[in-house]
């Protein structure tokens, strides 16, 4: 009986640690919902920690194939994502006109970006240091970056 | 007291305790990142230099444009840039741009000139200034309506105001001949206090430059 119990607090401790190292660095968040009839609505949560490790088993000539307007970007997202975990809560950029209203703000330890107009809500949450990650190894799969 | 040292532990209270004891080992993590997620709270005064842009559009249903920009990023984000004239934080641009007016020169007779009105332009259009006040170079420029008030006299139709510390000019032109080096333009206004930097309205339209230490446009 006690073995059994061992057993079972073994499981949930790896459980317990496996999922706050998963969650630690937060989930990204989709969120999109078309308003017309039969429009789609697609909801997701995803383990930000799971997309630098899949990252891992994308073979590398994936990523050597990569636009050259992409390859410049990839030192300004490093340097923009590694700057952005210094500053508070904030909209970096807000544009309404008469349509659409478009948002990009940093809430938490995440970059937002909201897109809503009478078609369309657009809920997009990435932990900033998730798309930090990804672009780091981007950069260093990517030659001549 | 002997008598409550060799006192043995009850099994079940031992049980509880180490449940309980393993218990917290195994969600203090979860408590742990949960105040550190508290502690990066809002707030909206900063020690960093922000810059904030403002347009308002009220041609085309309320139109507005919001942009917030920490200083401190922006100078290390510009040196990234390098596209087009944009190299290194700098920006290249050559004597035809310039319609062949050396603004080098100008720009050392200006720095060396002292307080004052350089251009006074009035017309029964538009009046320019162009002048040098306590450390700052000024630019007025308003736009008229032609005879259109009560009296006949003209309204004001657009009002263009542009006001530059000297040293950022100073800075934006540290570089070589045929350069702007807006990084040094940057870091030299980070420097300085809170300002408007420049300021348009017209029947239509408002736009804002403005720097101070919020986080937050008002």
């Amino acid at each position: 009986m006690i073995i059994i119990a061992k057993c079972a607090l073994a499981l949930t401790s790896t459980v317990v640690v496996a999922g706050v190292y998963t969650f630690r660095e937060g989930v990204i968040k989709v969120d999109v919902d078309e308003h017309r009839d039969g429009g789609s609505h697609v909801h997701f949560w995803v383990p930000a920690a799971a997309v630098p490790m899949a990252m891992h088993f994308v073979p590398k000539r994936h990523f050597r194939g990569m636009p050259a307007e992409a390859s410049e970007c990839l030192p300004l997202l490093r340097i923009v994502t590694s700057e952005l975990r210094r500053y508070p809560d904030t909209t970096f950029v807000d544009v309404q006109d008469g349509r659409d209203h478009v948002r990009v703000a940093t809430v938490g330890s995440k970059i937002q970006i909201d897109i809503v107009n009478d078609e369309e809500n657009v809920h997009i949450a990435v932990p900033i240091s998730t798309v930090n990650d990804v672009a780091n190894q981007l950069a260093a799969d990517a030659p001549g970056v | 007291m002997s008598q409550l040292s060799h006192r043995p532990i009850s099994q079940p209270l031992a049980r509880r305790a180490s449940v309980a004891l393993a218990a917290a080992l195994l969600f203090a993590p979860v408590a742990l990142y949960a105040q550190s997620v508290s502690i990066t709270s809002d707030s909206s005064k900063t020690s960093d230099r922000w810059l904030h842009v403002r347009v308002v559009s009220t041609e085309s249903k309320n139109e507005t444009v919001r942009v917030n920009v920490p200083l401190d990023m922006a100078e290390k984000v510009l040196p990234a840039i390098n596209k087009d004239r944009l190299h290194n934080g700098k920006v290249r641009f050559n004597d035809t741009d310039m319609n062949g007016v050396d603004l080098k020169t100008l720009l050392d007779a200006v720095r060396t000139a002292k307080d004052g009105e350089f251009v006074t332009v009035q017309s029964n259009d538009s009046d320019v200034r162009v002048a040098k006040q306590n450390g700052y170079m000024l630019v007025h420029v308003t736009e008229k309506h032609l005879g259109s008030g009560k009296d006949g006299k003209s309204t004001e139709k657009s009002r263009v105001d542009v006001k530059i510390p000297m040293k950022v000019v100073d800075a934006l032109f540290s570089a070589g001949k045929d350069e702007l080096d807006l990084v040094a333009a940057l870091r030299a206004l980070s420097a300085h206090g809170d300002t408007e930097l420049v300021s348009v309205k017209s029947d239509d339209n408002s736009v804002r430059v403005w720097l101070d230490s919020k986080n937050i446009s008002d």
